[in-house]
């Protein structure tokens, strides 16, 4: 459906309604404007590529092609593609935010002086999917992001929905005492709700769906949370007043800066987002116009057509390839785009972040649910009716995974043909090599370099001398750093890709957000030794079989060998902090909705905790012991008709904990005890009756210690900031 | 406050076996995070009067049993009466009763009205039940379903080719094998 198409449905047609029909609109990028940046960036992405491909094809074809040249032109190909578009959004990025005048197309200017005084009319949701995250940060979070709201004067405009699939039990109580303080202290009962699904289907994206199914219609919008996400209320209200202004808009996305990481790898991503983020999403925000992608996450959903349009169908097949699609965003903004609502970039540089996984092991595992996700896209490049950035967006997104199985290829590729005979190379074919390797030299470092100069002149990130001087020391380093890693993710990449098509899924697990602790040796050292022998081994091979060109593998080959050491020390708290390096602005001064949150875990932080035995399984303590957390679980528990399993079995398992103890029962069986109300109240009471002598171990110290531990049941997990 | 009654001597159970159910009624007590001791030691009391009659008709279950049992039998007599109207049965009473005490301030209000039948204050009787609680707001259902996708002849081929691989394990293996023999194959003839 067109957008016209779609604002003349809007309006009735009525006659005379050009204006309005120009402001239903609003927010679509002009067709013409759209498609002259567009061929504007694919000409330079396209020449660059061609130019790339016909040095490369010169200096192969030197002795004529053979069939394994021909095949590494074929890998080479999309390599240099995606080279070429990472290098030309970088530098179309650069252009815009040097140009001096602002976008016609930058949707900050759709609001006018006034609007930010002016009340908001429409009702927005704030949903925060959670699957056993740390309770303490998602709900302090949550509570920052309320103040902040709070600050604004439009906070009656939102409410909060904590979508909840955890399936750990003592997670699941210490989410509803957190989410009952946090509106008890806030006063906020009616505005903040929790709800917990009893079956997880189709994980995140079947836990909005699910939210949209029952409280979609009494909300025109839809801000979707991380459980790591934190935005400032500022920006929560100017999205909303974006999107009222721009009915054209269905998916807003924000760009969400990367904070409050400790270890190395944390904070070099993070320095590294806040140098390079802001040319990069300017590009970006120049050639992908209304056909932008959701992230899933700290961006705005237009509900109604999202809940007509945006249902995700099942793909063909089942997982890992095919079955319910895992990475829902890209395939979201895809219908929203196909039903005729645009789907832009909101670039702005405060109010919008997240977290980023603290050890190059978590980044991995991230990645490997990310590969899996964006594989899955396969199927959807050939279906009819996207728009055609949509399908360019689902290859990028496909890409991005399979180029490292394409650079592991052309690599290997590479080595079999250095050890193979070949003929002389001609003067034309020693030009060619050396102007490529100019030419991909410029396309990997050059919008790095030019975005470090215009920080060094213009100082966006660091206004201080010192301060930029760091950001130069800095970004040396994490060039360097980088490049260390680059041939690790490209191996593990490469197999999470043909894992995904030899059908071996991933699981759903939580993400691993802060690092507790020091660094894990053991577990790098079992996940990272392929990679040394690997490299190792491909090093040998070709210092035998062709020594002259070893030294052109060995930035990648040495990276690999190096894979164990880079592995800890990207791991590890010793960040180069206290030297100034890899600074972002949010660490010089934090933005106030993480200054509000930091505070509070500090708080919590600095608080005697119960024996660790007690504090494992702490929420099912609370909820078996505790008058109070058992009414609230009782009460939150939906009504049931019927049971699912008979009261016998109920019985024999409630006698099985209290005798044994918690570690006595399995998942399945811990579920069905804490799913039904009346063995929940009746476990309370028997708990209390039992003698010391009947009671597990666990029991015993638990009423002991309980009323020492517990001055207010509700804010073991919560600041106690009233 | 009523005045504290010290005088107890039950006729049945043993000396440790009550001793035990009065440090049982305190742990308990002291979860409803009841600060006032004078008020917990008066509703120990009051509830190991009743258990002792109970343990009287009934010896063979342990002073504990019966005083928790008591303790309960007096939070539902109590919020039944504040919870009349609402027609909750026995579990969602003493759920919501409980909750609704700790929501309206109760424990820190009016510790001495816990437990006691008569004159309690409206203002408290009206502040637990207003603190009944839902975790969500009332529902508003839409209908979200996947529209038809047409995902073209591509997957159709390819759906057909996984699905036959997905049958047959040993095809899929014959297939990697095939494919890293031919291209091995292809590197040594290319070496040699």
């Amino acid at each position: 459906m067109s957008v016209v198409g779609h604002s003349t449905r809007l309006l009735g047609n009525t006659p005379g309604s050009a204006t309005a029909l120009l402001q239903a609109t609003a927010g679509m990028p002009p067709p013409h404007e759209a498609r002259l940046r567009r061929t504007t960036f694919f000409s330079f992405v396209c020449l660059g590529s061609i130019v790339g491909l016909w040095l490369m094809f010169t200096q192969l074809n030197a002795g004529g092609m053979r069939k394994a040249e021909w095949l590494l032109l074929a890998v080479f190909a999309p390599l240099y593609y995606q080279l070429n578009v990472g290098f030309w959004t970088a530098i179309f990025g650069l252009w815009r935010m040097n140009l001096g005048k602002r976008d016609p197309l930058d949707l900050w200017r759709s609001l006018r002086p006034e609007d930010s005084e002016a009340p908001i009319a429409a009702g927005t949701a704030i949903v925060m999917p959670v699957f056993n995250e740390d309770v303490t940060r998602v709900f302090e979070g949550l509570r920052s992001i309320y103040l902040s709201l709070e600050k604004t004067g439009h906070s009656e405009s939102f409410d909060i929905f904590i979508l909840s699939d955890s399936n750990q039990t003592s997670q699941w109580i210490e989410e509803e005492t957190a989410w009952l303080e946090l509106c008890r202290q806030l006063n906020a009962f009616g505005r903040i709700f929790y709800r917990r699904r009893r079956k997880p289907i189709n994980r995140k994206s079947g836990n909005v769906s699910d939210f949209c199914r029952r409280w979609g219609k009494r909300y025109r919008y839809m801000i979707v949370l991380d459980a790591d996400s934190l935005m400032s209320g500022n920006l929560l209200c100017s999205m909303v007043r974006i999107m009222e202004r721009n009915p054209a808009v269905g998916i807003l996305q924000s760009f969400p800066k990367q904070i409050g990481s400790e270890t190395l790898l944390g904070r070099l991503t993070q320095f590294a987002q806040s140098l390079y983020g802001a040319p990069f999403m300017s590009g970006l925000d120049y050639w992908q116009g209304a056909e932008a992608n959701f992230w899933g996450h700290n961006a705005i959903i237009r509900l109604e057509p999202f809940i007509k349009y945006c249902a995700l169908p099942a793909l063909p097949g089942k997982e890992p390839f095919g079955g319910h699609i895992l990475s829902h965003d890209f395939v979201e903004a895809a219908l929203m785009r196909k039903a005729g609502y645009a789907v832009r970039l909101l670039p702005a540089n405060r109010g919008s972040y997240e977290e980023g996984p603290p050890t190059l092991l978590d980044m991995l595992k991230r990645d490997r649910r990310w590969c899996q996700g964006n594989m899955q896209h396969f199927w959807l490049l050939f279906a009819k009716g996207w728009h055609p950035m949509s399908r360019v967006n689902f290859a990028h997104g496909i890409l991005a995974y399979g180029s490292s199985l394409l650079w592991l290829l052309f690599l290997l590729l590479s080595s079999f043909l250095m050890a193979t005979p070949s003929g002389p190379q001609d003067a034309q074919a020693a030009l060619a090599t050396r102007l490529l390797l100019w030419v991909t030299g410029m396309l990997i470092f050059l919008p790095k370099a030019a975005t470090l100069l215009d920080e060094l002149i213009m100082g966006r990130v660091q206004p201080t001398a010192k301060g930029r001087l760091q950001t130069l020391i800095s970004s040396v380093l994490d060039t360097i750093l980088f490049a260390l890693m680059a041939p690790v993710m490209m191996v593990f990449h490469s197999q999470f890709v043909v894992c995904t098509i030899l059908g071996r899924g991933v699981n759903w697990v939580t993400q691993r957000r802060r690092l507790d602790g020091g660094v894990d040796w053991a577990e790098v050292f079992f996940n990272l030794w392929p990679v040394t022998l690997l490299g190792l081994l491909w090093a040998a091979v070709v210092a035998v079989s062709a020594p002259a060109h070893s030294l052109w593998l060995l930035p990648v080959l040495g990276a690999m060998t190096l894979a164990i050491p880079l592995g800890i020390l990207l791991s590890g708290k010793a960040s180069g902090q206290r030297l100034g390096l890899f600074v972002s602005p949010e660490e010089v001064k934090p933005p106030q909705v993480q200054a509000v949150m930091d505070e509070h875990l500090a708080e919590i932080k600095g608080r005697i905790h119960l024996p660790p035995e007690l504090e494992r399984f702490h929420g099912l303590l609370q909820v078996c012991l505790d008058p109070y957390v058992n009414g609230l679980h009782v009460s939150l528990l939906r009504k049931r008709k019927s049971v699912e399993v008979s009261r016998d079995y109920l019985a024999q398992i409630a006698e099985r904990l209290i005798r044994d103890g918690p570690q006595a029962l399995n998942d399945r069986e811990m579920k069905a005890l804490t799913h039904d109300t009346e063995t929940m109240t009746s476990l309370h009471f028997r708990l209390w009756s039992a003698r010391d002598s009947q009671l597990a171990p666990f029991w015993a110290t638990a009423i002991r210690q309980y009323n020492l531990a517990a001055s207010n049941p509700f804010t073991h997990t919560l600041a106690q900031a009233d | 406050m009523e005045a504290v009654n010290i005088q107890f001597a039950p006729s049945t159970g043993t000396e440790p076996e009550w001793n035990e159910a009065y440090a049982r009624l305190a742990d308990y007590f002291r979860s409803y995070q009841l600060h006032n001791r004078i008020r917990r030691t008066q509703l120990i009391l009051e509830t190991l009067r009743r258990a002792a009659q109970a343990h009287e008709r009934d010896p063979l279950r342990t002073p504990t049993e019966h005083s928790i049992e008591q303790a309960r039998l007096m939070l539902r007599e109590w919020l039944a009466d504040i919870y009349s109207d609402m027609n909750l049965s026995d579990s969602q009473l003493e759920a919501v009763g409980r909750l609704g005490f700790h929501l309206s301030g109760g424990p820190a209000r009016w510790p001495n009205f816990f437990l006691q039948q008569q004159d309690l204050p409206a203002d408290m009787r009206e502040a637990m039940r207003m603190a009944v609680r839902t975790s969500g707001p009332g529902m508003s259902i839409s209908k979200m379903t996947p529209r038809e996708m047409d995902l073209g002849i591509v997957s159709d081929v390819a759906e057909d080719t996984f699905d036959r691989l997905e049958q047959s394990p040993w095809l899929r293996y014959a297939l990697l094998v095939g494919i890293s023999v031919a291209v091995l194959g292809y590197l040594y003839q290319l070496l040699t």
